[in-house]
């Protein structure tokens, strides 16, 4: 598989991969890496339970002794050898745990540990489709359910099995016509029990489902109050809560209902009535003795278990094997970039060009369509629209976050496809919409695009980008900890600091996808300058919602449903788009009046804007 | 962990009163408990019955002198005591089923109830998560009280009857089986308490692991676009390996329970094999008696593990109750002494020396008055914590007053119709709240009744329309949770639309400030100037636009009033509000866009 990211010294590094082409062999293969946990856990399981079956067998053997009357020492004799094999039967049950508890739990980490490992590798395509607490449940809780699937699921089925088969194989040895009862009681479970799982399963999914929809109802109207209280309507969120409440008490109920009427232990009253008659008439025509009757009886009794039992052990299975199914789904899902290993390592100047780029995450979507824009080294150009325009996605395919799904994007002339993926993205910078901060330090955090930095040049960059008074305030300066447990930063904080951690990183390319939130005006001169000067020399693409900012560019794009609708610098832009006027019309500012027709580019890319962006290159 | 921590509203209710409350539920399911009750009660003595017979059937057929009759009579008894038992647990199971989900339904409908009594400083206080863990999860943790205490109540009927019928057949060896119900109890709570110690630290781990997993997905551009893939690897190799051996260490514990309680089953029934058997030898007891013994062995030890349990988990349970019923009882500050019925309202409002706070420390407003007139914008300008919200808080009736009074149209807000006064005034907050559902059905949230066409020409009079064409569906475009997949801008211009459906006397808004790109920002303004037309508005000014087109700028510092006039004359007379402006307002005027270009 061919993936941004292959981990040195990872566990499927030792040349055996797993095998990914359904769920149970992708679960076989992984058992197949511990032969001695399973082969002791089946071992000890099949020695338990022979334990287990011959304990109704010594019990007869004391009652013959009674019987007999052969006196205390025979009496003390056969006592003990229960005794023997029940705690026999104990040690190796506790073998038997301690082997599926070790297995289980090693399927769970290798398999998150694949999983992890896949991920590092996946594509920005993959994780933008993806919601990240998905992932985390197929990280943590389908993991989980894989080790609740060996231990206990795996466990019990094998308990449940045997322990039909134990019974079953001593009471043949007492007199193989006494089968005749529990065998048939062993085929009428089979059948009910399937019956039983097929209607319980359904109704559990939809409990835990209703209950999610109950705890949102609450949740949703706690946090909407203000609006629920503003708009008066309390009333109609009591009446959305009692039907979702109520929905789960028919369900409950519905529970209830096929829990009460577990048939298999009905029919396990009738049979031990009718082993009971048998074993009775059998001992009338002399074919077996008292003692052997009471060891019938006992055996029995240990039917009880796996009736018991086998309500709970499927439903443990199926969870461990759809957890099986949502990890595989991730792991083969294709990764669609691949690091080109062997491109081209050389200096960036910054010339970018968009040659009839579209783009959709999905396909027939396209959030990009047919657009042609030169950038030239140096220049700083600003993306305006509404969201949902593009503008975000058009600067992700700068750094190859993804690829363009029709056209070309080249840097110098060259095809990114044809570039190093490290050699490009390490000279191409990335200030995100929502700054993306580490839970370490703060100097961690700036220093992320160069470990090694010394303290020094991470204080440069830090100034630079006007973050380092901020930080300076802390009580633990450069050695603060940032996240849950550390400080919260404000948007401006967090955004400076993604700057010094370009400005560490020193990228040819820099973009940024700034949006922050109620600043003073103090704030905004910092950012200002430290902008200012973050953009010297660099080719800088801005989405920015700072008019300063779209002012001052060397260019604007006009971006509206993916289509490049105007491009020019402010003066003639205000002239020519009536969508770029509007956002400076609660001015009180004379426009200029509007030339008609508006100079937007054609659909097919030869485009007026295009030819002027050529032309427009750096002051 | 959510909804552990005890809250300020939290009692401890006495046990009468407690069970009086809990009582108080049930009481409709009375008939169906009785059946249950007697359903358990039957069903154990049938339980018990079963091995009595069985050794009895022994008996007879090692006297060897028993007719076919008595045979086939020990068979029928042994095949109806088994169907009579699962016919009766099938009823417990069915009415408990059915009486458990009412009960439960009821607390949780009245503990919604009280979420919509209750007001704004309420939710404040608490945080959301524990709010709902106590309508979601300590109900259903109640309830599971309910149906453990009728499992346990069989089970204790079922070894008292065991017990007392074994002693009437051999006191003697009654005791020797006695001595292990110690032992048993021991085990099951040393068990106990080292699992508590072991699952924290699993549970711990595995949060970690869920973190780090978390933060890894989350910034996954940033590792990428750093090329940190294998330096967060190694980290996260550390965090996986030691939430292998924490939980490994915490299934041994759990995994060991059973074989260890089996060694004490097996030990017993070993002494009872062999005391029974010496007893029988010497005549004192039937082989059936003998075997009877041993049957008990088996059936006790189960229970007895799961009375063990029971006592804690009955208290969890019990605990679970109280914290409902303390969020039920809890009282509302916010009280009408009236409900005045309220006609049109021309828009006229008065706070007359009102006094306010929050918390008891922190005074908000002392003697505090202001006059807005019907049809009047007013801009409420000031630092933060200068008491801002609060004004538009107190009018919405969001909270309570200690002191003064607040007149709408002339009339003391306390003695109005909450319901009637609320509905003529519209609340626009920064970050508006959106529901599930679609666009449409969140613009119709502010007038239930309006059919869609009415409601779609509301969304169409916000800043021209435009916006709606960028949501994916239009207004048929479904809100994900909270309005995750719609940017802020988009979500206050649905607030906007659903306040001009309200169509409002008043207009209280707290002005956004977030950011929303330059193009849906205009849209926006073009909203505001629709909304605030002919109305009364309140407005916490962020936008110098606003500012600017205000008819009046109050100042606010800490409480008080301290200037107040039109934008120009203020800004000529140089003093607070010339600062404010300097503070947050310079960098959104013109003249500092323009001047920005000379920054290089």
């Amino acid at each position: 598989m061919i993936s941004e990211f292959t981990a040195a010294g990872s566990a499927a590094a030792d040349g055996r991969p797993f095998d990914t082409r359904s769920p149970w062999r992708w679960l076989a293969s992984h058992l197949r890496r511990h032969p001695w946990l399973l082969g002791g856990a089946a071992l000890f399981s099949v020695i338990g339970w022979s334990l287990f079956g011959l304990g109704p067998v010594m019990v007869g053997r004391v009652a013959q002794v009674v019987i007999d009357g052969q006196g205390s020492a025979a009496l003390l004799a056969a006592a003990l050898l229960v005794l023997v094999v029940l705690l026999g039967d104990s040690v190796f049950a506790l073998s038997n745990s301690l082997c599926a508890v070790t297995l289980g739990h090693r399927l769970e980490r290798d398999a998150r540990d694949e999983l992890y490992r896949n991920l590092l590798g996946k594509s920005q395509t993959f994780h933008n489709r993806q919601r990240v607490g998905d992932l985390v449940a197929r990280a943590t809780d389908d993991t989980r359910h894989l080790n609740q699937m060996i231990h206990p699921g795996l466990m019990f089925t094998a308990d449940m099995v045997l322990g039909f088969v134990a019974p079953l194989v001593y009471i043949s040895l007492l007199d193989p016509r006494l089968l005749l009862v529990p065998a048939l009681y062993a085929a009428a479970f089979a059948v009910t029990v399937r019956d039983y799982v097929r209607r319980l399963g359904p109704v559990l999914m939809n409990q835990r489902t209703q209950y999610g929809r109950v705890a949102a109802a609450s949740e949703e109207a706690i946090s909407g109050i203000e609006v629920v209280k503003a708009a008066v309507r309390e009333t109609w969120e009591r009446k959305r809560f009692h039907g979702a409440a109520g929905i789960f008490r028919d369900l409950f109920v519905r529970q209830g209902k096929i829990e009460a009427l577990y048939l298999p232990m009905l029919l396990y009253g009738a049979a031990i009535a009718l082993a009971l008659l048998h074993g009775i008439l059998l001992l009338r025509a002399g074919s077996i003795e008292l003692s052997q009757l009471i060891t019938l009886v006992g055996l029995m009794n240990l039917l009880r278990i796996p009736t018991f039992m086998s309500a709970f052990t499927f439903s443990m299975v199926q969870n461990g094997l759809a957890g099986a199914r949502r990890i595989l789904h991730v792991l083969t899902a294709t990764t669609e970039l691949d690091q080109n290993r062997g491109g081209r390592q050389a200096a960036v100047r910054g010339a970018i060009a968009f040659e009839g780029v579209s783009f959709g995450y999905r396909d027939n979507q396209r959030v990009l369509i047919d657009v042609d824009v030169r950038v030239a080294a140096g220049e700083t150009v600003a993306i305006v629209g509404q969201t949902g325009s593009g503008k975000t996605t058009l600067t992700q395919l700068v750094n190859r976050t993804y690829d363009p799904g029709a056209g070309r994007i080249t840097i110098d002339g060259v095809d990114l496809r044809e570039w190093n993926l490290t050699s490009l993205r390490s000279q191409v910078a990335n200030i995100e919409q929502d700054v993306f901060l580490f839970s370490r330090t703060v100097a961690e955090n700036i220093a992320f695009a160069r470990p090694g930095a010394s303290r020094a040049e991470i204080e440069a960059a830090a100034r630079a980008a006007a973050a380092h008074d901020f930080i300076s305030a802390f009580r633990e300066g450069y050695d603060t900890s940032i996240g849950e447990r550390g400080v919260t930063l404000s948007g401006g904080q967090r955004q400076r600091l993604a700057l010094a951690r370009a400005f560490l990183k020193d990228p040819r390319i820099l973009i940024l996808d700034d949006s922050t939130s109620a600043i003073d005006s103090a704030t905004e001169d910092e950012i200002q300058r430290a902008l200012r000067s973050v953009q010297q020399g660099r080719t800088t693409l801005i989405i920015t919602h700072r008019l300063s900012q779209i002012r001052w560019a060397d260019r604007i794009l006009v971006l509206a449903g993916g289509r490049l609708e105007a491009s020019g610098s402010h003066d003639e832009l205000l002239a020519a788009s009536t969508v770029y006027r509007r956002i400076f019309s609660h001015y009180d500012v004379a426009l200029p009046p509007l030339r008609a027709p508006a100079p937007a580019p054609a659909g097919n890319g030869a485009a007026p804007a295009a030819v002027s962006a050529v032309n427009g290159g750096p002051r | 962990m959510d909804g552990i921590g005890a809250e300020e509203y939290d009692r401890t209710y006495g046990d009468r009163e407690l069970v009086r409350r809990i009582l108080s539920y049930f009481r409709a399911e009375g008939r169906r408990m009785l059946i249950v009750s007697l359903a358990v009660a039957a069903a154990s003595v049938l339980t018990t019955a079963l091995p009595v017979v069985m050794s009895r059937a022994i008996d007879l057929v090692a006297s060897e002198n028993a007719g076919g009759g008595a045979v086939a009579g020990i068979v029928v008894a042994v095949a109806l005591l088994n169907a009579g038992s699962w016919g009766l647990n099938a009823v417990r199971r069915l009415l408990g089923a059915r009486a458990i989900g009412n009960v439960v339904l009821r607390m949780r409908n009245d503990a919604f109830g009280a979420l919509m009594r209750h007001d704004l400083s309420f939710y404040d206080r608490y945080p959301t998560g524990s709010i709902v863990s106590r309508v979601a999860a300590d109900t259903q943790a109640f309830s599971e009280v309910v149906a453990l205490t009728m499992e346990v109540a069989s089970q204790v009927t079922m070894v008292l009857l065991i017990f007392g019928y074994l002693f009437t057949v051999d006191p003697v060896l009654t005791l020797i089986t006695l001595a292990l119900v110690p032992v048993v109890i021991g085990v099951a709570l040393g068990f106990r308490r080292l699992a508590r110690e072991v699952v924290t630290q699993a549970r711990r781990a595995v949060a970690e692991v869920s973190a780090h997993v978390h933060e890894t997905v989350s910034g996954i551009n940033i590792a990428k676009s750093f090329r940190k893939e294998q330096v967060l690897y190694e980290q996260f190799t550390t965090v996986n390996r030691q939430s292998f051996r924490l939980s490994w260490r915490s299934g041994v514990v759990f995994s060991s329970i059973f074989p260890v309680l089996f060694t004490i089953a097996g030990l017993g029934t070993a002494i009872l094999a062999y005391g029974g058997g010496l007893r029988a030898t010497g005549g004192g007891l039937t082989i059936g008696g003998w075997y009877l013994f041993l049957q008990g062995v088996g059936l006790l030890w189960f229970p007895l593990t799961s009375i063990a349990s029971f006592w804690s988990q009955f208290q969890l349970g019990l605990a679970a109750g109280e914290r409902v019923f303390a969020l039920i009882d809890a009282e509302p500050q916010v009280t009408q002494t009236g409900r005045e019925p309220v006609a049109a309202l021309t828009g006229a409002i008065e706070l007359r020396n009102v006094d306010f706070h929050y918390k008891e420390e922190e005074q908000v407003f002392s003697d505090f008055s202001l006059t807005v007139h019907p049809g009047e914008t007013l801009a409420l300008v000031g630092h933060t914590g200068s008491g801002k919200s609060s004004i538009t808080k107190l009018v919405a009736r969001f909270y309570e007053y200690q002191g003064g009074q607040i007149l709408v149209d002339g009339r003391d807000l306390r003695s109005l119709d909450l319901a009637a006064f609320r509905a003529q005034v519209g609340f626009v907050t920064q970050t508006p709240f959106l529901f599930n559902g679609t666009v449409l059905d969140n613009v119709r949230y502010g007038r239930n009744d309006a059919g869609d066409e009415e409601v779609a020409a509301a969304a169409r009079r916000v800043g021209a329309g435009d916006w709606i064409a960028t949501l994916p569906d239009g207004l048929a475009t479904e809100v994900a949770e909270r309005g995750r997949n719609l940017s802020l801008g988009q979500r206050q211009l649905i607030a906007l639309a659903r306040v001009l459906l309200q169509d409002p006397a008043v207009i209280m808004l707290d002005e956004a400030t977030a950011s929303v790109d330059p193009l849906t920002e205009a849209l926006i303004q073009e909203g505001l100037d629709e909304l605030l037309r002919d109305r009364t508005a309140i407005v916490i000014a962020h936008r110098l636009s606003t500012v600017r087109q205000a008819d009046r700028i109050v100042v606010l510092s800490a409480g008080r009033i301290i200037e107040q006039g039109s934008h120009d004359r203020l800004l000529q007379a140089g003093g607070h509000y010339a600062d404010l402006y300097n503070t947050y307002f310079r960098h959104q005027s013109l003249e500092y866009v323009q001047a920005a270009g000379a920054l290089n």
